[in-house]
């Protein structure tokens, strides 16, 4: 614009004669436009540039916000849905929580937990006191009997006693009385092998444990003086079926074994001699022993009469190569509602070399009563309560032999046994009567009187230094009493 | 139309061993419960006839699977009696 007024404004100083320095000013405000007109267009290019670098930031961050808001709201997703998920595991959790598992489901989460092959202890402990009023002996004593067994499947077992006492003096017995592997070939058949309670009548098997005996002792022909050993090493096959109404069964046990030996302290055998409780490697024989015992169960359980057994069982062995020790028994037991009872007879012969046969006899016949449903008396809820949890005993028992050793006898107190001398006369007659406070039905506090009432007859040998055997008949011996009292603890 | 075929009996075959199985399961629990009132009636005859009769409370059920196959043993008692008492003891808690 100032370059097209320029000439006219020339024209105009020319005429009029302008000075030089019009014409200068003029030059000089033309310069100073052409300044200002380039400095302008440089700001305008700088403009222009900062514009553009303004456009492409502003790109930039529209870009960055662009991604920014498609993060937040992946975020926002991502958060949702993991506040969906863990309300949904919050209540499962919960749920979890509150239901509770049935039986069934816990069984066998524990079974697979545990596995198939399982292991559990069972078995007895038992503490005493013992008094004896003949040999003026009393006694604390102690014994622990803890029963291993093994699982492997559900055909198969293994199970071991171990007999833990403490005799005379500070050290502790070890025995091993049970300890066998149970095979169960089917319903009707298991085989069983090891040593094991001889399955003779019903006392060693089943009557033996410390809190399942009534009593604290055992009957006569069942303890110091047995009539046939209490254990054997061998192997048995047994089974039982229901042949009539549910109630109706029978069992039976065969079974061979190393066999019956007797007190080899002694320098030859004797009449009357101590049969040992087991025989651990049988070189006394080149024979096996072998038995049976079979048990009828005749009352259905429909009938209301109560649960009757009735047994027969055999021993035949032979003691010392071709001399025979046979024995036969018959048993019963009866259970109806608080009453039990239970009584056994046993025969025994045992061939001997230089005299005249070993023939033993032994019984004896018991009875308790639960006085759990007696009417309450009225002397209060505690001692209706203690009543109602005692059990009254009574049990009768002998053994006739022809003699006994005298270097046999002895009258160290143990757990059940009293010590008592008149237990080993020949013809020993004892009457127990008891009292059991039953604390649980596997715990119990025992009290047993023992009257030992033994009859003349018999002889009583003696072996006086080594061979010297002197032979004293057995009169009239003195009667005895004992008390024993024991805490009994089956578990 | 073949394929529709193998599905259809695909799908049967899986139904009808849906049905199978819970046929079984209820099957099982209906023996489970007659073997556990039958326990109930033998528990108190066939323990007591030795010794006081435990309840099952005092043993976990994995301990009754083991103390119940040491007393067939003992007691020779008939299997399927046993397995009825084992049943009332490892439920009756």
């Amino acid at each position: 614009m100032a370059l097209m007024t320029f000439p006219a404004s020339h024209a105009t100083f020319a005429d009029e004669g302008g000075g030089r320095a019009d014409l200068h000013q003029l030059r000089q405000k033309i310069e100073r436009l052409q300044s200002d007109q380039a400095a302008q267009r440089h700001r305008i290019d700088q403009n222009e540039r900062l514009i553009q670098e303004l456009e492409s930031q502003l790109r930039q961050v529209e870009a960055q916000n662009h991604k920014l808001n498609s993060v937040a709201q992946e975020l926002a997703s991502g958060n949702a849905k993991l506040k969906s998920e863990t309300t949904e595991r919050l209540e499962q959790f919960q749920t979890e929580i509150t239901t509770e598992a049935s039986p069934a489901g816990f069984g066998e989460a524990m079974s697979r937990y545990l596995g198939a092959h399982q292991f559990t202890f069972a078995g007895s402990a038992a503490g005493d006191f013992i008094y004896d009023r003949a040999t003026s002996q009393n006694t604390f004593s102690l014994i622990f009997e803890p029963l291993a067994l093994y699982r492997l499947n559900d055909w198969m077992m293994f199970e071991g006693t171990i007999q833990a006492s403490l005799p005379v003096g500070s050290k502790a017995d070890f025995e091993l009385p049970v300890a066998t592997a149970q095979v169960f070939l089917n319903d009707y058949l298991e085989i069983n092998a090891g040593i094991f309670d001889q399955p003779f009548g019903d006392w060693y098997e089943d009557q033996s444990p410390l809190w399942v005996n009534r009593f604290i002792t055992a009957p006569l022909l069942y303890g110091a003086e047995a009539v046939v050993p209490p254990t054997d090493i061998g192997v048995q096959a047994r089974g039982s079926m229901q042949w009539g109404a549910i109630g109706q069964d029978v069992d039976y046990t065969a079974w061979v074994a190393n066999g019956p030996s007797f007190d080899s302290a002694l320098p030859t055998p004797v009449v009357g001699q101590t049969l040992n409780p087991q025989n651990n490697i049988a070189l006394n024989s080149n024979g096996r022993a072998f038995g049976g015992r079979f048990r009828l169960y005749p009352l259905p359980l429909d009938a209301g009469l109560g649960r009757l057994e009735l047994g027969a069982s055999t021993y035949d062995g032979k003691w010392l190569n071709s001399h025979w020790f046979n024995a036969w028994g018959v048993d019963f037991a009866y259970l109806n509602n608080d009453l039990q009872a239970r009584g056994e007879f046993v025969q025994s012969y045992r061939q001997m070399p230089a005299s005249g046969p070993d023939n033993r006899q032994g019984w004896y016949l018991q009875a308790g009563y639960f006085l759990q449903h007696l009417p309450s008396l009225r002397l209060g809820e505690e001692l209706d309560n203690t009543i109602h949890r005692l059990e009254l005993l009574t049990r009768y028992s002998g053994v006739n032999q022809r003699a006994i050793v005298g270097n046999e006898i002895s009258t160290i107190p143990a757990i059940g046994f009293s010590g008592s001398p008149a237990i080993f006369s020949p013809h020993a007659r004892e009457v127990a009567v008891g009292v059991d406070y039953w604390i649980e039905p596997s715990i119990v506090w025992q009290t047993e009187f023992d009257f030992e009432l033994p009859r003349a007859g018999g002889t009583i040998l003696a072996f006086n230094g080594a061979n010297t055997l002197t032979a004293t008949g057995a009169g009239a011996t003195a009667n005895d009493r004992a008390l024993l009292t024991q805490f009994a603890i089956g578990f | 139309m073949l394929n529709r075929t193998a599905l259809a009996l695909t799908g049967l075959l899986a139904l009808a061993v849906l049905c199978t199985t819970c046929a079984l399961a209820a099957e099982q629990s209906v023996e489970q419960r007659r073997l556990f009132v039958e326990g109930a009636r033998l528990w108190p005859v066939y323990c007591a006839q030795c010794h006081n009769a435990r309840p099952g409370s005092q043993f976990s059920p994995a301990q009754w699977e083991i103390i119940t196959m040491h007393m067939r043993t003992q007691s020779i008692m008939p299997a399927k009696n046993m397995r009825a008492i084992k049943e009332f003891l490892q439920q009756a808690r």
